[in-house]
């Protein structure tokens, strides 16, 4: 069985309600380091299992769960005498299918039909009259008051739900270390506890059990227990060491997980990554499904590493759902770029939405420079070498000597192909400019090729009307023609043979010289001026 | 396919006994067992764990109002009305007619010094107290109501939850529980009904609903109201021997209900295993109530808990003991009960003598009546009972 949808409501990032619809197998999500990629993971294992960071929420509720715009907007009310109501959040998840009826009802943000589980974490009623008493009090307010907060976990419909009742269960595979207090890891220990079928889960209390009755008959520790009694007069009553039997059965939280006799968390993360996937891939018991949540695996991964652990689960992924969260194209390349889902301020788009033929141009790209323009904060698209270092170089000029993608502007050549990454930029609102030559005919070339895009806020195109100045060489030279000489100097050419604007453009245009002149410029200390239309791609940058 | 059955048979037949063999025996498919009282719910629960040990996952034991309320009222609770989308929806049990209509300073409104009551159009009112508890008595109406207003989803959801539905002590369903019964025969759900037509000494609400069905009628309505397409088996016979009353209690007993077939005892060796020197029925003076409790320490059954009898021995109302089986039992009448012990003419009222019926068959071994007699008094079917001087 599959998750089908998420909502997520106030929770970290997401200010106001997110939805996210998923697909059955790989979902891989990408967007910016803000856009909430391991916060949506996060929501769903604590929708699923009740906890985040490796400890139930239930008694760890804080402020800091709360969208930050949420909270102030709550706090604002309050000092402004309007009465908000306390902010809650909202995680929902929806299964897909028939198969779990106890889960349906419409006891959800929906109002319709829906089988999953709602995790609320809400102001509890019961505390009104405190809560009454606390804003009435006169007293600046400046947080939300979570000690009046519960945790609301329930079915579609309406009914109480625990971990233990939910049919998917989750396994979050993290960057970050989530451990018992021996040291045991959270993650791989309840891996290892939803494989086991409950008999063998009561055989290991058993024998845990047995092991701990079996340390206390040792004559050794009988003897210095004799030892202890005879010897403490502090007390009246039998003074003894003994294993604690007070904890239930949580064989988990004592017992340690090994590979290859050294502790689990004690060998690379690399490997630990690997080994809860494939475990977790792995998982026998079929009436559960699983859901395999993968934050980032490119983190501590070597190439070969990554390849493999790609490999593993692309090959079974046919009965598991697979949601990752990743910033390498390299990830995203493997497992296909139709479960692709951009995340980027709230919005998703599924390149799966493309047009086909757009989709399939991208299909084809190597590197994936898709990601590329999906990840950066601004995008620069130009037709070539010489026009990625011109523009790098006029950026550079203005910004401090910092590259562009210092600052997450990420300067893309793509030959003639403009068009197809507009089409993406456009669907999710991704910041982008063109810098294009307007090849002698700007009212064809640019006005009629880019009319679909002139409305289009996020996209910007630079280009200049003067069709005698056709390319980047007539434009560039033009630009510095008060100045020749310090444009000489840059591209190291002899003044007297190149004494004319003409003669200059000319050397710039040779074949073998196209990419050089760029280069050099780059490389030069001089000076030199830059084409309007490149300046104000720079510009469009800054702002 | 008959997925359906009800099952007719008196008291001390072995229904509830049957409802747990029949669902323990049931391996691959979920069971839910229902049935109004709280203390039948208990007694399920008992036999089943005497039976397995432990009760299996796949069967659920709950009250009839508790289910109603989880899976009936709550998975699709606002399609009725969208107010109460978000609402924590509890419950409260009420013998009276609910939805009173109240004035603005809560005072009972009253026309022609009649009390008046909110209509289904005002729905909050209608149906919930202030802080959102169902009123007992329009529970299944409101979920029948959501079942129709969803388009069956309520009745679906049951039944892909639970492949078998068994109902115990059917006879105190009424009004649009029947209409709930109705959607379980429709459901591929299979659904079995037991009960007695005698013991109706519970209802589950009061309603002009099926009222003509409302007293022990259980059987009248599966013939009458299911329709062509509803198909649903009446058993009889299956459970006819008491396993729990001797000759002379069938006797006495049946003596209620003249219309229906006298049970007959049991005559395995098993049922008749503890033969006692007092068995039968006897009725005694008030003042022998010492020496006979003291002798042969029966269960003291009464009418209510303001009915005098003796505070050193167990006591428990007639309505409490349904289903409950002791080895002798002394009942403490009512004054309307004993005109009809001393004559057998006498019309009781409905509720009356589904309780005394089921006083009279709690007992093994002997069923013991206080009354004050005269030596002229004859007691047909049952023995006066002396201590020796």
């Amino acid at each position: 069985m599959n998750i089908k949808k998420i909502n997520i409501e106030n929770y970290k990032c997401f200010y106001g309600k997110f939805s996210l619809d998923l697909n059955n197998g790989i979902n891989i999500l990408v967007g910016n380091n803000e856009a909430g990629k391991s916060t949506i993971l996060e929501a769903v294992n604590l929708a699923l299992s009740g906890i985040l960071n490796g400890r139930y929420l239930r008694n760890e509720l804080s402020q800091y769960l709360f969208s930050h715009r949420a909270v102030c907007e709550y706090i604002d009310g309050l000092s402004k005498g309007t009465n908000p109501a306390p902010p809650y959040i909202l995680i929902e998840v929806f299964f897909e299918g028939d198969d779990y009826p106890r889960f349906e009802g419409n006891g959800n943000s929906e109002r319709t039909k829906e089988c999953g589980v709602i995790f609320k974490i809400d102001f509890d009623p019961d505390f009104q009259n405190e809560y009454e008493a606390l804003i009435s009090g006169g007293e600046e307010i400046t947080t939300i008051p979570v000690e009046y907060y519960r945790v609301n976990w329930k079915s579609c419909a309406r009914e109480t739900v625990t971990a233990r009742s939910i049919p998917i269960k989750s396994v979050f595979i993290d960057s970050t270390v989530n451990r018992y207090k021996n040291g045991s890891d959270v993650y791989i220990s309840r891996i290892i506890r939803n494989d086991l079928k409950d008999s063998e889960k009561v055989e290991l209390s058993q024998a845990y059990r047995k092991m701990k009755e079996s340390f206390m008959g040792a004559e050794s520790v009988q003897a210095i227990n004799e030892k202890i009694k005879n010897k403490s007069k502090i007390t009246t009553k039998n003074l003894q060491i003994s294993v604690d039997l007070s904890t239930q059965n949580s064989w988990e939280t004592i017992l340690m997980t090994y590979l290859d006799e050294i502790p689990f968390h004690q060998i690379g993360k690399g490997e630990q990554c690997i080994i809860k996937t494939n475990l977790a891939l792995g998982n026998q018991k079929s009436q559960k499904a699983n859901l395999i949540l993968l934050e980032e695996p490119e983190n501590h991964l070597t190439h070969t590493k990554l390849n493999e652990l790609m490999k593993s689960i692309t090959e079974s992924c046919a009965d598991k759902q697979v949601i990752i969260s990743t910033h390498s194209n390299f990830v995203a390349n493997k497992l296909g770029l139709e479960h692709l889902i951009l995340l980027n301020n709230q919005n998703v788009t599924k390149l799966a939405d493309l047009s086909k033929e757009t989709f399939n141009f991208f299909k084809k790209l190597p590197g994936y420079q898709t990601l590329r323009l999906l990840l950066c904060r601004k995008a620069v698209l130009v037709e070539g070498d010489s026009d990625e270092l011109i523009f790098q170089k006029a950026y550079m000029a203005q910004n401090n000597g910092r590259l562009p993608i210092e600052d997450a502007i990420d300067v893309i050549s793509v030959k003639l192909t403009f068009k197809r990454f507009l089409e993406i930029a456009e669907m999710i609102s991704q910041p982008v400019a063109v810098i294009t030559d307007n090849d002698g005919n700007y009212e064809i070339k640019i006005t009629q090729k880019y009319k679909n895009y002139a409305d289009v806020s996020c996209i910007k195109i630079c280009a200049d009307d003067r069709n005698e100045l056709n390319t980047l060489e007539p434009q560039f030279v033009d630009a510095n023609r008060s100045d020749l000489t310090t444009l000489r100097d840059a591209i190291e050419l002899n003044y007297d043979k190149y004494d004319t604007e003409e003669k200059i453009t000319e050397y710039m245009l040779k074949k073998e010289n196209k990419t050089t002149w760029a280069l050099k410029v780059f490389e030069s200390s001089k000076s030199v001026k830059y084409p309007k239309y490149i300046n104000d791609a720079v510009k469009w940058c800054n702002v | 396919m008959n997925n359906n059955k009800l099952i007719i048979a008196a008291a001390g037949s072995g229904k509830t006994t049957y409802l747990v063999k029949k669902a323990s025996e049931i391996d691959s498919g979920t069971v839910l067992i229902t049935t109004y009282t709280e203390a039948n719910e208990a007694e399920i629960r008992k036999k089943i764990i005497n039976r397995k040990g432990f009760i299996p996952s796949n069967i659920t034991i709950q009250t009839w109002f508790s289910f109603l309320l989880q899976h009936g009222v709550r998975p699709y609770q606002s399609l009725l009305s969208d107010d109460v989308h978000d609402e924590n929806i509890g419950f409260l049990l009420t013998s009276r007619k609910s939805g009173q209509k109240t004035d603005k300073k809560g005072k009972p409104v009253r026309y022609n010094d009649r009390p008046i009551y909110w209509g289904a159009g005002d729905f909050k009112k209608y149906y919930f107290t202030k802080s959102m508890k169902i009123y007992s008595d329009k529970i299944s109406k409101f979920v029948f109501e959501s079942n129709k207003a969803s388009k069956n989803l309520v009745i679906d959801r049951i039944t892909r939850i639970f492949d078998y539905i068994f109902i115990d002590e059917i006879q105190d369903l009424a009004g649009f529980d029947l209409e709930m019964i109705k959607l379980f025969f429709m459901s591929s759900s299979v659904t079995m009904l037991v009960g007695d037509p005698r013991q109706v000494t519970y209802l589950t609400h009061h309603t002009t609903k099926f009222k003509k069905y409302s007293d022990g009628k259980i059987k009248d309505f599966v013939l009458n109201e299911l329709g062509k397409k509803i198909d649903c088996e009446i058993d009889e016979t299956t459970l006819s021997p008491s396993h729990r009353n001797n000759q002379a209690i069938c006797n006495y007993s049946a003596k209620l209900y003249p219309a229906l077939t006298t049970p007959k005892p049991c005559t395995c060796n098993k049922c008749r295993e503890i033969i006692t020197n007092h068995e039968g029925v006897f009725i005694i003076q008030p003042s022998d109530a010492g020496k006979y409790l003291s002798k042969y320490n029966p269960m003291q059954l009464r009418w209510s808990t303001s009915t005098k009898c003796s505070t050193e021995y167990q006591a428990m109302n007639f309505g409490e003991s349904k289903g409950l089986s002791f080895p002798r039992i002394l009942i403490y009448p009512t004054e309307e009960m004993k005109k009809w012990i001393k004559d057998d003419n006498h019309k009781l009222k409905n509720g009356t003598r589904a309780k005394l019926y089921v006083a009279i068959t709690r007992a093994r071994n002997s069923t013991t009546i206080i009354m004050d007699f005269d030596n002229d008094d004859i007691f047909e079917g049952a023995e006066k009972y002396f201590f020796k001087i």
